[in-house]
């Protein structure tokens, strides 16, 4: 688990403890079928076409979203995709760089991704939050079920919130804390809950 | 016969002016007896049709081949269903929408095309940006028959269907064209001519999938500016899809977007 850290170093620290989240990626990905165009040669080559180039990343969106949907992917990584998301090795197609963050850029654009900013400003930013469902949309599941559960008014954690035994087979399970401390950010602006405290034991309020 | 006898004196005249009266008034008389004759025929016609697609009504509307052949029938005998309707509005002028068509068949097959024409029009909109507003008519069939998503929202359709319900779009000026590219029929929903390079290079790719600039030159003899031109112009015109990964880059249809595994 996260020690005691300052946020702008969690992204190194968190993927250590993330190791599980990677192979259910790949045991899912096994039954994750790939829509038809993902074996489309030019899918994996960004469009000069402006009109076209719209078609084809309103397609990766579609793509990318609806797989981290089935893998419960939070964070995208440049360095590190799911395997054959990106590409196709029977096609030898891969999307390059430039053009994933083009992708990635596009999926900012429409709220459905935000960079992780590196940990040093020089860097650029080489992993994006997925946000499969939107912030907003993961501060009602996650309000919704404090509400049916009765535990409106009491302090929870931030980790009993992640990984706690009462919120198992929830979505949210296994959300990075940072992304999750965005979810708890729209909950605290709406005045819906309040939060004591920065570090891992961090607790959650809510009304 | 009355050009041969001219007769003499002023009679004459007056005697010719008498007989092609004479003429004319039987020849009006031998039209209206044949339009007569005609209006018989047609309301006999329309009757038996009338009563036909009354026994028939539920096949018309429910199986595309029956239908299929029905429309094919009418064309054959001069009956445009489609036509009879659109031009409606024009002729009656105590403004009740009914045309022979729609009189016989309640309207209810009438209904089926514009019905179809409008999912038609759905669907060219929202793929153009991926096709450049050129898509297979057998691709329009298998997206019409998958439905918008909702469940019973597919109509089970042919490609005649589709083409018929297209030229029932014609009167609105929509530049909706069925054009034949290779052994593939197209709908184009952009009004704009293809040249005679453009298509030819558009048949290529239907047969091969793709097409690269020196398969261009090799096959066509073409010359390498000739051919990059013409892709130039298919990629603006977003009908072909860039692939740059490959050793040459190769342009391909959007029409195989769909069809891979």
């Amino acid at each position: 688990m996260a020690t005691a850290t300052s946020s702008p170093a969690t992204p190194g620290l968190t993927t250590t403890p993330y190791a599980p989240p990677p192979t259910t990626t790949n045991l899912s990905s096994a039954t994750f079928t790939l829509p038809s165009y993902t074996s489309f040669p030019p899918f994996y080559t960004l469009q000069p076409n402006l009109t076209t180039r719209a078609r084809q990343l309103a397609l990766w969106t579609n793509l990318i979203l609806s797989y981290a949907a089935h893998a419960r992917l939070f964070r995208l990584s440049l360095s590190a995709p799911p395997a054959n998301l990106l590409s196709n090795p029977t096609l030898h197609r891969a999307l390059s760089e430039p053009d994933t963050r083009a992708v990635l850029d596009h999926m900012v654009q429409q709220g459905r991704a935000e960079w992780i900013p590196a940990a040093s400003r020089a860097e650029r930013p080489a992993a994006v939050w997925i946000y499969w469902r939107s912030l907003a949309e993961w501060a009602d599941l996650i309000y919704g079920w404090v509400d049916e559960t009765g535990q409106k008014g009491s302090v929870l954690t931030v980790y009993e919130l992640r990984e706690g035994e009462a919120v198992g087979g929830k979505e949210w399970v296994g959300m990075e804390e940072e992304m999750l401390r965005r979810v708890l950010g729209v909950l605290v602006k709406k005045g819906r809950a309040q939060i004591f405290g920065q570090e891992e034991g961090a607790g959650v309020k809510f009304f | 016969m009355s050009s041969n006898r001219r007769g003499v004196g002023l009679s004459a005249f007056s005697n010719s002016a008498i007989s092609a009266d004479q003429y004319a008034r039987h020849g009006q008389a031998l039209r209206s007896n044949h339009a007569e004759a005609l209006a018989n025929q047609l309301s006999v016609f329309q009757a038996a049709l009338h009563n036909f697609s009354l026994t028939h009504a539920k096949d018309i509307r429910q199986n595309p081949q029956f239908r299929a052949e029905f429309a094919r029938m009418c064309n054959a005998i001069g009956v445009d269903p489609l036509a009879g309707s659109n031009v409606k509005g024009a002729s009656t002028s105590n403004g009740k929408a009914s045309s022979a068509w729609a009189k016989m068949l309640g309207s209810s097959v009438n209904d089926f095309y514009f019905e179809l024409a409008v999912r038609v029009v759905e669907v060219c909109r929202e793929t153009r940006a991926e096709n450049g507003g050129m898509i297979a008519v057998s691709e329009m069939r298998k997206r019409i028959e998958k439905g918008r998503g909702i469940i019973g929202g597919g109509i089970d359709v042919t490609d005649d269907d589709i083409e018929r319900a297209l030229e029932s779009l014609a009167p609105l000026e929509g530049g909706f064209k069925v054009v034949p590219l290779g052994s593939h029929r197209f709908i184009r929903s952009v009004p704009k001519e293809l040249n005679l390079d453009q298509s030819t290079v558009l048949e290529v790719i239907q047969v091969l999938g793709y097409v690269t600039v020196s398969m261009l030159r090799d096959n066509l003899g073409w010359e390498r500016a000739r051919a990059v031109a013409v892709m130039d112009d298919l990629v603006s015109d977003s009908l072909v899809w860039v692939d740059s990964q490959a050793s040459e880059t190769e342009f391909w249809s959007p029409a195989s977007m769909h069809e891979g595994a």
